[in-house]
């Protein structure tokens, strides 16, 4: 029996790896390793004020931080039957497009296109593509300075809270966010053009299940209480156990999830797959242009997914700077209507839907459940895996395409590994 | 003659990337960055990686299973100067908020059940200098770009860089901000390292304490001064220790008797 490890897989968030094992033409296992270490957060929340909670919950992943922030802040607010006003639900909004923003373009440029275009880092990728790693390191810096506005930091900031905002950003600043958001678009466009001209393999390809937020309004969007299913289903974030863990309901240990049994995939390309054709603007022309069925079997699309989304996102900012703009008085923080009570936030973080269920009991966290995007892809990133490798081992691949299809797989999915850490338990073989 | 250029490696172990992630927002210098040096190891940004003899190793995250325990101390011998990078590799992060507390086993069950990976062993999370010898610290959640860059400068030229020595109250009031404690609201900043900005108070809400504790901060001071502002001292300590893991135990212990 052989043996694949590639350990650790680079150029991911976090401390993971891959492990194949095959018998002569046959695959024995494949899994997707997990080897970050044990935070135990859920345990960490109990007893603490919901400010406090979304200090810590935040801090579970640096890429995902506003996500975090923002789905405690959803479920505690819920539970406490706060109402943000507008103007703060719309500097929310804002704060969101920077994080996928500043996530999409971390992965499709500095982590994904390497890959592809056949160097081992995205530093090295500047000899050939010196000219597009400095565009994206611009939009990148873009998304952070929207994320420092906004929360107050770029990683970790502290100003979105519970009932509102500490501070409101001074004008000036949305404004140069407006006007710039018109520069950065080229930069978005040229990830499409870079991404359409890399031909795709599809040996591996087979169909799944889709999932994300459906948005109040019926447009392309990152947050709603309600989950759009691409079997055609919409079932309300309070229902999130069954969307998730239906298959280990009440046994904590056990985190990977599926969907009625199957695996499903989260993050760009679920979002693209189910609510595409929502958008409108320069977007809708690019996905109409790059979409095709292949999609719907190929989680390497996800790369060309988070792309057209930048450019979606880029075409939001001005009229979200338009809309906080429009209200002149900057709203106190709201205060909690209740000490008791329960509530669940979903979130579009930029890998897919997050979850964040809360008990409140007179005024401290009483418990917590915390779903997390990659968490809910990994059982297809390892069905994904598996059929690659058993196609490859047809073929007669060596070890070192194998090792090299494995990684580009598992990485479209832009795996985000010390998120996922603290709920996944994976159970290993030894033979 | 040019002068040779340093080795460098940056390792992550347990946290949330946000350190090296730092690093790599400082989108305008990364690429002098990557050029200022040899970056043998930045898993994070970079596949080949290698494990050779290190000028300088910046370590992120805390530790928390005996494999990675090994690990930092396999850096460490091949490692002429180590810095700990960020609040989890200097104090243990907010997963090590309960350290020196009984319960850890009884909260790894309850996450995990019975069983877990074969090929790690978990431990409770604790800052990488229970396990080696530290050269320079550099706290912050997470750290901030700036500062490492004036820190990082100054290790290329074999020099130590100087850090603020004072609690965070110093930059707050260079802003000018009010005194949040004077309103009532239970404010950590008298017991926190400064080099964030005084961020938070800057957007009038509390520092919960995320640089860690500063050097002779005067525990019992602020902790009579909150009790005296109504708080009780559970609200007192709980909001000591989310942050400030190894770094609170000791004066805790000394004022409380207990952690």
């Amino acid at each position: 029996m052989a043996e694949i490890i590639i350990e650790p897989l680079s150029r991911v968030e976090g401390e993971g790896g891959i492990t194949i094992r095959t018998d002569g033409q046959k695959v024995k296992e494949v899994h997707f390793d997990i080897l970050e270490g044990t935070r135990l957060i859920e345990t960490l929340v109990i007893g603490k004020t919901p400010e406090e909670d979304v200090s810590i919950t935040c801090r579970i992943c640096a890429i995902c931080t506003i996500s975090h922030r923002y789905a405690a802040l959803r479920g505690l607010e819920k539970a406490l039957g706060i109402e943000v006003p507008p103007k703060a639900q719309a500097l929310r909004t804002l704060m969101h497009l920077g994080e996928l923003l500043e996530s999409n373009s971390l992965h499709v440029f500095l982590l994904a296109l390497p890959d592809f275009v056949g160097y081992p880092n995205a530093i090295a990728m500047a000899e050939k593509y010196g000219d597009d790693v400095l565009k994206a390191l611009a939009l990148k810096k873009y998304a952070n300075r929207i994320m420092a506005v906004t929360s107050g930091r770029m990683i970790h900031g502290e100003n979105p809270t519970v009932g509102g905002f500490g501070r409101y950003p001074d004008v000036q600043n949305l404004l140069d966010i407006k006007k710039q958001s018109e520069a950065m678009l080229p930069v978005a466009d040229r990830a499409v053009e870079l991404l359409a001209g890399i031909s795709i393999p599809d040996f591996f390809e087979s169909e799944t299940v889709f999932m994300c937020c459906e948005p109040d309004a019926k447009e392309y969007g990152l947050v709603g209480d309600r989950i759009r299913i691409s079997t055609g289903e919409v079932i309300p974030v309070e229902q999130y156990k069954e969307l998730t863990n239906e298959k280990f309901v009440g046994h904590s240990a056990a985190k990977h999830c599926l969907f009625r049994g199957k695996p499903y995939t989260v993050g760009a390309i679920a979002r693209m797959n189910n609510l595409g054709e929502r958008m409108g603007g320069h977007a809708a022309k690019l996905f109409k242009k790059q979409w095709n069925k292949r999609w719907l079997v190929n989680p390497v699309f996800n790369n060309m997914a988070q792309a057209i989304e930048m450019v979606w996102a880029l075409e939001q900012v001005p009229k979200i700077v338009d809309t906080i703009l429009q209200y002149k008085e900057d709203p106190e923080i709201v205060k909690p209507t209740r000490t008791s009570g329960e509530g669940v936030g979903a979130v579009e973080a930029p890998r897919g839907v997050l979850y964040h269920w809360y008990r409140i009991q007179d005024g401290l966290v009483a418990a917590a459940n915390l779903i997390i995007p990659t968490g809910q892809s990994l059982e297809d990133i390892e069905k994904y895996l598996r059929k690659a490798v058993e196609a490859l081992l047809s073929r007669g691949a060596d070890d070192q395409s194998i090792r090299m299809q494995s990684e580009i797989i598992a990485r479209a999915y832009d795996p985000c590994i010390s998120c996922a850490t603290h709920l996944v338990k994976i159970e290993r073989e030894i033979k | 003659m040019e002068k040779k250029k340093f080795d460098v490696g940056l390792y992550g172990f347990t946290g949330c990337n946000g350190d090296q992630l730092t690093i790599i927002h400082s989108e305008d210098k990364l690429l002098d960055f990557f050029g200022s040096a040899n970056i043998k190891t930045f898993s994070l940004a970079k596949s080949d990686n290698d494990d050779s003899a290190l000028d300088i190793a910046f370590i992120e995250g805390s530790i928390s299973n005996q494999e990675q325990a090994e690990h930092v101390k396999e850096i460490r011998e091949r490692s002429r100067f180590l810095v700990a990078l960020g609040n989890c590799a200097c104090n243990g992060g907010i997963q090590a908020m309960e350290l020196g507390r009984e319960g850890w086993d009884h909260r790894f069950q309850q996450v995990y059940g019975d069983a877990f990976l074969d090929n790690r062993t978990p431990i409770e999370s604790k800052p990488i200098d229970m396990f080696v010898k530290v050269d320079f610290y550099m706290t912050g959640c997470p750290i901030d770009a700036d500062q490492f860059l004036y820190c990082y400068g100054h290790f290329l030229r074999n020099e130590l860089p100087v850090m603020p020595d004072y609690p965070v109250c110093a930059e707050c009031r260079w802003k000018e901000n009010e005194c949040l404690l004077l309103k009532g609201i239970l404010c950590v900043g008298p017991l926190t390292n400064a080099g964030c900005g005084a961020r938070c108070p800057s957007h009038r809400l509390p520092c919960l304490g995320c640089w860690g504790v500063v050097n002779e901060a005067n525990v019992a001071a602020e902790f009579d001064l909150l009790k005296e502002k109504g708080f009780t001292a559970d609200d007192i300590k709980r909001r000591f220790r989310i942050h400030t893991g190894s770094g609170i135990m000791k004066p805790l212990k000394d004022i409380l008797g207990v952690v």
